[in-house]
C-alpha cells in the first residue's frame, strides 16, 4: 500500500481539507475554466495581474483530492511571481508530471508542489493534477477555457 | 460454476484478487466466446458473403449462425430482422439517420427520458439540429424512476418518435418499457429501446415488447467489443434507406445507379467485424445455456445483499433506489471524491467506474458532478461485495 500512501501524502490530504485561496474573489483581472470532460473535473482560476506580476491567485471548483491539492499548492506558489517566472515553473511542473521523468525528480523552486511527483505513477490521475495549471495558463493568455484532453 | 468459465476474473491487481465490479462499462467474456473468436481466426479465417471457396463458405455460415442465435435470444420473428452493428451507439445512430430524420420536420418532437446514456441523447439532438425538431424528455424522480404522470401530454400529435433505455447504466433502474411502448403505439409513435444494459440481466422478448427497434451491445452481454445488433421490425427495415454505402449492401452497381441488397445486407456495408459477430453468437448461446431466469435470480440476490451492505457504510449515499432495478449501485461518500475512492479501492483489487458514466443529465438532477458505480454481473459473489465494503472503509480511514 506504500504507493497509495505516497500518492495521498499528508500534505496533499491537508491541502484537500483546507484548500488555500479557495473561492471566487470579488475582483479579478483574468479568469479561465479548466474542464476534464472524461472525469467531469472542473476548476475555475481567477487572477489579479498588475504590471506582469501575479498579485492574487484564487480558484474554485469541485474535484478530487489530487486536483484540489494541486490547485491549492499552485495558488500559494504563484502569488507574487512575475508571469515569466510562473511560466518557468509551469514548464518544471510539466516535467515533474511527465511519465518519462525520474521518479525522484525534484525542483527546489516548486516547493510543496513536489509532493505531487507520485501522481505520474497513476496515469489516469495525471490530468487531475495538471488541470489547474493549464487553466491558469489559459487565464494568463486570455483564453476562456482549458482542457486536458 | 458459471464463474469458472470467465478466465478474465482470475487475475491479480496490485497483488490482490480482482474484484470486477465495472460490468456496466464492459463485462468479462466466457471461455466459449474467446474460443469462438479464436476458432474463426485459426480455422475459418476468410471474408464472408464473397468467396466461393470453402473457407469463405464456412466463415459465412458461422457468421450467419450467430445472427440466428441472437434472434433466438431476443425472440425476433426472423434472423433477417437483425443488423450487425458495432454496438448500441451505432444502432441508435442508424435509426436516427435512416428512419427518424426523414419523418420529422421543424416543430415535430422526439421523446426520450431523463435516464438516457449520452448515446441515446446526442443522436437525437443531431436529428433535431438537422430538421428543426424538438427533443422532449420524460422526467425522473428522486428514486431514479421515470415519472409517467404527464406521459399523455409528452406523447402528443407532434411526437414522431420515442427512444428509451430499457435499463439505466448509471442507476440500474429497469424502465417499464412495455407500458411505454403501448402508450406510444396508442398515439401511433414508433419506439426504439436501447437494450445495452438490459441484455446482460434480463430476458428480452422483442415480440412481446412490440418495440419497433431494439439495440444490443455485444460487449455488455459477455460478447466481444465492437459487436452488436440492431433489431428492427421488417416493415421498417425494408422501407428504410441504407445507412452506409459500400460493398455487400448492393445488388448491382453502375455509374448511373445502384440497386440495394435486401435486408439485412442493405445495412451492412463493408467487411464487418466477423470475429466479433461470431463471438457475439457464442455469447448468446452461452446465456441461453446458463438460463436467463438463473441470471436474473442471481442478479436479484446480489442486489439485495449489496444494497444492505452498502447502506451500512456511514456517510454513503446511493443514487437510484427504484423498486425495479438491476444490480447497479451509484454512490458517493461524504468528504471523498469519487476518483479518490476509485484509485484507493483499486489498490485492494476492486474495479469500479467513477465519474458521470456518460449520463451527465442524471447527475445534474442530483446536483453532483458524478459518482462511484459498482455494477454487478451474475458471476460476482457476496464475498466480493464484502471486499468492496471493506475497501470503502479503508478509503474513509485514509481521508479522516
Amino acid at each position: 500500500m506504500s504507493e497509495l500512501n505516497k500518492l495521498y501524502k499528508k500534505t496533499i490530504l491537508e491541502h484537500n481539507r483546507n484548500p488555500r485561496n479557495y473561492g471566487i474573489p470579488e475582483n479579478w483581472t483574468h479568469h479561465a475554466e479548466g474542464l476534464n470532460a472524461v472525469c467531469g473535473d472542473m476548476v475555475n482560476v481567477y487572477l489579479t495581474i498588475k504590471d506582469d506580476v501575479l498579485q492574487h491567485v484564487n480558484y474554485s471548483g469541485e474535484s478530487c483530492a489530487i486536483s484540489m491539492a494541486s490547485a491549492s499548492m499552485m495558488t500559494e506558489l504563484s502569488e507574487g511571481l512575475t508571469l515569466a517566472d510562473w511560466f518557468e515553473r509551469f514548464e518544471m511542473f510539466k516535467l515533474l508530471m511527465s511519465k518519462d521523468a525520474a521518479e525522484d525528480l525534484h525542483y527546489e523552486t516548486l516547493g510543496p508542489v513536489n509532493n505531487l511527483v507520485t501522481v505520474k505513477k497513476f496515469p489516469s490521475r495525471i490530468k487531475s493534477a495538471t488541470l489547474c495549471w493549464y487553466a491558469m495558463a489559459a487565464a494568463i493568455k486570455g483564453e476562456p477555457t482549458a482542457t486536458t484532453e | 460454476m458459471l464463474r469458472d468459465q470467465f478466465p478474465g476474473l482470475n487475475i491479480q491487481v496490485h497483488g490482490k484478487p480482482l474484484v470486477y465490479l465495472d460490468n456496466a462499462a464492459t463485462a468479462q467474456r466466457p471461455q466459449a466466446v474467446i474460443d469462438a473468436v479464436n476458432d474463426y481466426y485459426l480455422n475459418h479465417n476468410a471474408n464472408i458473403h464473397r468467396g466461393v471457396h470453402s473457407l469463405s463458405e464456412s466463415a459465412t455460415e458461422l457468421y450467419e449462425q450467430a445472427r440466428v442465435s441472437l434472434a433466438k435470444l431476443i425472440n425476433a420473428p426472423s434472423h433477417k430482422d437483425l443488423i450487425f452493428v458495432r454496438g448500441c451507439t451505432e444502432g441508435v445512430n442508424l435509426v436516427a439517420q435512416t428512419f427518424v430524420r426523414n419523418r420529422v420536420k421543424a416543430g415535430d418532437e422526439i421523446l426520450i427520458s431523463h435516464l438516457e446514456h449520452h448515446s441515446n441523447i446526442v443522436p437525437w439532438q443531431l436529428v433535431c439540429e438537422q430538421t428543426g425538431a424538438k427533443l422532449k424528455v420524460i422526467p425522473m424522480n428522486e428514486q431514479g424512476e421515470l415519472v409517467l404522470d404527464d406521459l399523455d401530454q409528452l406523447l402528443n400529435e407532434k411526437t414522431r418518435f420515442m427512444a428509451v433505455g430499457h435499463v439505466s447504466n448509471a442507476l440500474g433502474t429497469i424502465n417499464p418499457v412495455k407500458k411505454l411502448i403501448q402508450a406510444a403505439h396508442d398515439k401511433g409513435v414508433p419506439v426504439l429501446i436501447d437494450g445495452a444494459q438490459a441484455m446482460p440481466h434480463l430476458k428480452v422478448d422483442v415480440q412481446d415488447l412490440d418495440c419497433d427497434f431494439y439495440t444490443v451491445s455485444g460487449h455488455k452481454m459477455y460478447g466481444p467489443t465492437g459487436s452488436g445488433v440492431l433489431y428492427g421490425k421488417a416493415e421498417h427495415l425494408n422501407a428504410m434507406p441504407p445507412y452506409h454505402g459500400g460493398g455487400e449492401m448492393i445488388s448491382k452497381v453502375t455509374f448511373d445507379s445502384t440497386v440495394y441488397n435486401a435486408v439485412p445486407a442493405k445495412f451492412e456495408a463493408g467487411t464487418p467485424n466477423i470475429a466479433g459477430g461470431i463471438g457475439l453468437g457464442a455469447a448468446a448461446e452461452f446465456m441461453m445455456k446458463a438460463g436467463l431466469d438463473n441470471i436474473t435470480q442471481r442478479d436479484h440476490e446480489l442486489r439485495i445483499y449489496a444494497e444492505q451492505k452498502l447502506n451500512e457504510v456511514s456517510g454513503l449515499r446511493v443514487f437510484g433506489t427504484a423498486k425495479e432495478k438491476a444490480p447497479v449501485f451509484s454512490f458517493v461518500i461524504d468528504g471523498i471524491h469519487a476518483h479518490d475512492i476509485g484509485t484507493i479501492i483499486d489498490h485492494y483489487g476492486v474495479a469500479i467506474r467513477t465519474g458521470h458514466h456518460c449520463t451527465m443529465p442524471i447527475f445534474q438532477f442530483f446536483g453532483v458532478a458524478g459518482s462511484c458505480r459498482a455494477s454487478f454481473a451474475f458471476y460476482n459473489t457476496e464475498q466480493e461485495v464484502d471486499v468492496l465494503v471493506e475497501s470503502l472503509h479503508k478509503a474513509k480511514a485514509m481521508f479522516t
